[in-house]
């Protein structure tokens, strides 16, 4: 993993090299594979998206270190909202099926007594996922989308919404932590399997989806909550 | 992990011949020599030895303990011993290494004292359950609240969340619907009991 800082003269196939992790990002922007030696700038004009963005959220994604406080205010909070509605959508239709089916495989093929209490278990971790990216896409995101609009047409006309991104900023929890628990009991707790490697798949499945629920949480409180936190001070 | 041996002996041909045999059984990083007792505190101090090799002149039977406070309590200490010495003295080591060992006894009985330390580490921060994390464990799961685990095993429960805490740690498993499949794969509990 490489802490790289993206640059719109960087080849944007040099960046999924680098590092696998960007690659979940393409889709959250329409950018399917195949762009050839383009670089970031060609290959996001190409698609009508916006350079700078694309790079800030690149950037945060990949780079835990990276503080983008002064690009912020150049954020466009519909392109990031429909960034991180997209990202939801991944988890939702593809990543959580996915696993789902590797772990209903895992459970029928392993004849255990425990398996019955992780299907559990791990049907309890999606409802508890769902609840908390549906209270996101239904309450959070509408909120800072609204209040946008709100000022973009008339600042000193705010309506009453009830609501505050402070509530987001502590009801966001950290929906990846039980993926810490799944994979202790899959790694040092169920007796060893004759599974044909839908173990180690269930694994490699777990950590991408653990890292990338971190990175996606880094950019709604890293950008997200920063954003609306300074729309709110404008209308206060 | 600091794999240092001190050679603590005056006789600079035995020193020189432990030296030699301890390099060639490739179970430390580095062999330290200390022919003078007024240097084995400071070199202690300098190197952090996992073990020493020690003429049982260089110390009182007290001063043994000493040695062991100045470089944590995990050094292991084997004596060099010439000839006869009184129980008491040979008792106080670990191990004792006789000048006439062969190079073979040696590393037998150096490999067996270093294959102890995981064990003495293993004591610090065990992986496995106390009969209390598992009385704990076992209610936890079965759906008790910490006030009602406290009722019933007669702790507070300032101590039922201090060792869910350790439970935690041990096995790094947070969630209670984590702890349970953990249960049932131990057979600490039966399915019958969380359902």
């Amino acid at each position: 993993m490489t802490d790289m800082i993206i640059f719109g003269k960087t080849k944007l196939a040099d960046i999924v090299m680098q590092d696998r992790r960007a690659l979940v990002l393409l889709p959250r922007f329409g950018i399917e594979l195949g762009f050839g030696d383009r670089t970031v700038k060609q290959v996001c004009e190409d698609r009508n998206i916006n350079t700078d963005f694309f790079m800030l959220m690149v950037n945060v994604f990949l780079n835990k270190n990276f503080f983008p406080d002064r690009k912020l205010k150049n954020v466009d909070i519909d392109m990031l909202l429909r960034y991180l509605e997209n990202s939801h959508k991944y988890y939702l239709e593809e990543k959580i099926p996915y696993l789902e089916t590797l772990i209903e495989e895992f459970i029928n093929k392993v004849d255990h007594p425990a398996t019955q209490q992780l299907e559990k278990f791990f049907h309890q971790y999606i409802v508890e996922v769902k609840e908390h990216l549906a209270y996101e896409d239904e309450t959070a995101f509408p909120y800072a989308a609204a209040l946008s609009e709100q000022i973009k047409k008339d600042p000193s006309n705010i309506s009453d919404i009830d609501y505050h991104i402070g509530v987001f900023e502590e009801r966001h929890d950290n929906i990846e932590e039980k993926l810490t628990d799944l994979k202790s009991l899959l790694i040092k707790y169920f007796p060893p399997s004759n599974d044909r490697y839908i173990r180690m798949r269930i694994l490699n499945e777990l950590i991408e989806f653990e890292d990338d629920l971190i990175n996606h949480a880094r950019i709604e409180d890293k950008v997200l909550i920063p954003i609306v936190e300074q729309l709110e001070k404008k209308i206060s | 992990m600091n794999r240092t041996l001190i050679i603590a002996e005056p006789s600079e041909i035995i020193r020189k011949g432990l030296i030699h045999i301890a390099e060639s059984l490739g179970f430390f990083s580095s062999v330290k020599e200390v022919a003078c007792s007024s240097m084995l505190h400071d070199s202690l101090k300098k190197y952090k030895p996992q073990m020493v090799l020690l003429n049982p002149t260089f110390v009182n039977p007290d001063g043994l303990l000493e040695l062991k406070e100045i470089s944590g309590n995990d050094l292991l200490v084997a004596g060099v011993i010439y000839s006869l010495y009184d129980d008491e003295i040979v008792s106080m080591f670990d191990e004792v290494i006789m000048v006439g060992d062969t190079r073979q006894k040696i590393s037998k009985k150096l490999g067996d004292l270093l294959d102890k330390t995981p064990e003495k580490n293993r004591k610090k921060t065990p992986e496995t359950l106390s009969a209390r994390e598992l009385d704990v464990l076992k209610l936890l799961v079965k759906g008790l609240s910490n006030k009602e685990i406290s009722d019933k095993l007669f702790i507070s429960t300032h101590t039922v969340i201090s060792h869910r805490k350790n439970i935690t740690q041990k096995l790094n498993i947070k969630s209670v619907a984590g702890l349970t499949v953990y249960a049932i794969l131990n057979e600490l509990i039966s399915m019958e009991d969380v359902q």
